[in-house]
């Protein structure tokens, strides 16, 4: 699943048309679901931004294969050209910094991103903007940190009245290409990939509950052993059913750890 | 801060994070200069970004980040009981470099540290500061502990410092470990005999299984002759032994291989061990679930986790019976569980 999220119907509109995705009015919040993606419109400000994310994730809590990419728009210094698109590599928020993970080739400028609680309208050090510190903390609750990313498309040089909603989308529909190229580059990341299929962490999940925790915690060890070991062979499991004396239970597992790890 | 250039940053260390305080220190510089197409990034304290909660160690193990900064604690912590110190009255490692550019499975550091990122503490001055006090008796130092210092020697230069230290130091002994084929930086230097450069050696199978980002087999061993050929004195580490289904014929082999191409009277020891860690350690290990070493079911013991005695003995009592056909017994050390 891919966890969109902008401050600004703006922002979102190249997105919704982009991806085709469809309103849903689960959340008190403008949401927006598709194939695979789940696009969420925090409104403005870091508190905003921490409550909707917080939202998100509890609706659907991600798993490890999931990303959350922040894309909008930003103001920057003028050593950085209007309708350019920035990756994030530090958030400077108020009494803190926070650093995703970037750990794949990518074709943008980098930079770090101060998040502030007003629009600024004079000349600032770095990339400006209003929501990437609560998105952060949020988010960094439910994902690894190399499963997030910050874009922002620089849209005024601390001229934030000129700012338009045309612009806005405009800015954001011009970098569609950008956001799905980093996406692709995202998704290449290998993450700790799952060693065991849904069928067998269900017979796992099974057969523990015909022992102690501690000997769950034995034969799961000892399945972690055999697939590291031989990653393609299939689990062993004893075709047997399992005994229902105790002692026999305890008698047949250990045999089955033996087997596995010898 | 610089931003990064759009063209090719580099695989390894694409970014650099550097505390404000370092950003001067002619390390800093060097290395700055030196990864030019990295990615700078200022930041306070080295924690901020190391010790940041929900990193993924496995991720990150593909694209290692390079953090520069500034040591306010000790240097120097006392040697563990899981080494060998080799006698001498005192024995510290330093810890001058936390993380390690190569990725070995059973490596404890992955238990250790919560990132697999690399921080360099670029303040080594304060490190030979901290030891002078104690070099009125024979001091082992081991420079190479919580990482590999040769793997990137050129960057850091910390093994040459070390060395140019040590000169003067006549109660300083060093211990330079190592799995890196990178003798050049050493080349230069004088031999100094009370410095042991250390090499540590696996048959190339276990090297590609469980050794990511190591220099083959072959490279250490051309290594190592080149340094004794310079009068180094050198000791090659068959520790850790990993015990496998061909151990029988892959660790023997690699003795018969490492005498086939080193002189046997040009090492001043050969040191064999198998796998142990410590509990807490291997715990942390199993938690990333990336290799069956992990997961073997080992014998703990005063928290620490070993192969079965039997198992244990096996692997010792092979070695050592294919080291004494090469080496006297004075010259073969092993670790063994205390009993």
């Amino acid at each position: 699943m891919i966890y969109l999220t902008c401050a600004l119907d703006a922002e979102a509109r190249p997105l919704i048309e982009h991806y085709r995705l469809k309103r849903d009015y689960t959340l008190p919040y403008t949401f927006y679901k598709g194939d695979g993606i789940l696009l969420l419109v925090t409104g403005i400000g870091r508190s905003n931004a921490m409550l909707a994310l917080s939202a998100l994730m509890g609706y659907r809590i991600p798993t490890k294969d999931d990303l959350l990419i922040n894309i909008g728009i930003c103001g920057a210094p003028d050593t950085y050209r209007l309708g350019e698109a920035l990756l994030i590599h530090q958030i400077m928020d108020t009494d803190r910094s926070y650093y995703p993970d970037i750990l794949y080739p990518h074709p943008l400028r980098e930079t770090g991103l101060m998040c502030v609680d007003t629009p600024v309208s004079s000349p600032c050090l770095s990339p400006v903007d209003m929501e990437s510190g609560g998105i952060f903390q949020a988010a960094s609750r439910f994902l690894k940190l190399h499963q997030m990313a910050f874009i922002k498309i620089v849209s005024d040089h601390f001229e934030p009245h000129k700012v338009t909603k045309e612009g806005a989308i405009h800015l954001v529909k011009s970098h569609i290409h950008t956001l799905e190229s980093l996406i692709a580059s995202l998704q290449k990341v290998s993450s700790d990939p799952s060693l065991f299929t849904p069928e067998e962490m269900e017979k796992i999940g099974e057969w523990k509950t015909h022992f102690t925790v501690s000997q769950g915690v034995k034969l799961e060890e000892a399945l972690f052993y055999f697939r590291l070991k031989i990653p393609k062979r299939p689990l062993p499991f004893p075709t047997d059913p399992i005994p229902t004396s105790k002692r026999e239970r305890s008698t047949l597992l250990e045999t089955f750890i033996a087997h596995l790890t010898a | 801060m610089k931003p990064l250039s759009p063209t090719s940053p580099p695989k390894l260390y694409s970014h650099l994070y550097v505390e404000k305080r370092v950003l001067n220190h002619p390390q800093t510089r060097f290395i700055m200069e030196k990864f030019d197409r990295s990615a700078i990034v200022l930041i306070d304290h080295y924690k901020e970004v190391f010790n940041r909660p929900n990193q993924s160690f496995a991720a990150q193990s593909d694209s290692k980040k390079l953090i520069l900064a500034h040591k306010d604690g000790k240097f120097l912590h006392e040697g563990s009981q899981y080494s060998d110190g080799f006698e001498h009255p005192q024995f510290f490692y330093a810890s001058s470099i936390m993380g390690c550019l190569y990725d070995c499975d059973y490596c404890y550091l992955q238990g250790l540290y919560p990132s697999a990122n690399t921080v360099l503490f670029v303040n080594l001055e304060d490190a030979f500061e901290q030891l002078l006090p104690y070099l009125d008796k024979d001091t082992l130092i081991a420079t190479s502990y919580d990482t590999d210092t040769l793997a990137i020697e050129s960057l850091t230069r910390q093994t040459l410092l070390w060395l140019e230290f040590a000169e003067n130091q006549k109660n300083l002994h060093l211990e330079i470990r190592t799995k890196s084929a990178n003798f050049k930086p050493l080349k230069k230097m004088k031999p100094n005999q009370r410095v042991i450069l250390a090499w540590t050696l696996s048959p190339q199978k276990i090297i590609d299984r469980y050794e990511h980002a190591t220099p083959s087999l072959a490279q250490r061993l051309r290594a190592i002759k080149e340094a004794v050929e310079a009068g180094w004195n050198v000791r090659v580490c068959i520790d850790p032994v990993i015990y496998t289904d061909a151990f029988e014929t892959l660790y023997p082999d690699l003795i018969d291989i490492l005498f086939h191409h080193i002189d046997p009277s040009t090492i001043t020891h050969l040191t064999l061990g198998s796998f142990r860690m410590s509990t807490p350690h291997l715990r942390a290990l199993k938690k990333l679930h990336r290799s069956d070493v992990a997961f073997y079911p080992y014998e703990v013991s005063d928290d620490m986790a070993t192969y079965p005695e039997t198992i244990e003995s096996t692997i010792l009592e092979t070695l050592v019976a294919k080291a004494r056909t090469y080496l006297n017994e004075e010259r073969i050390r092993t670790w063994q569980r205390q009993s």
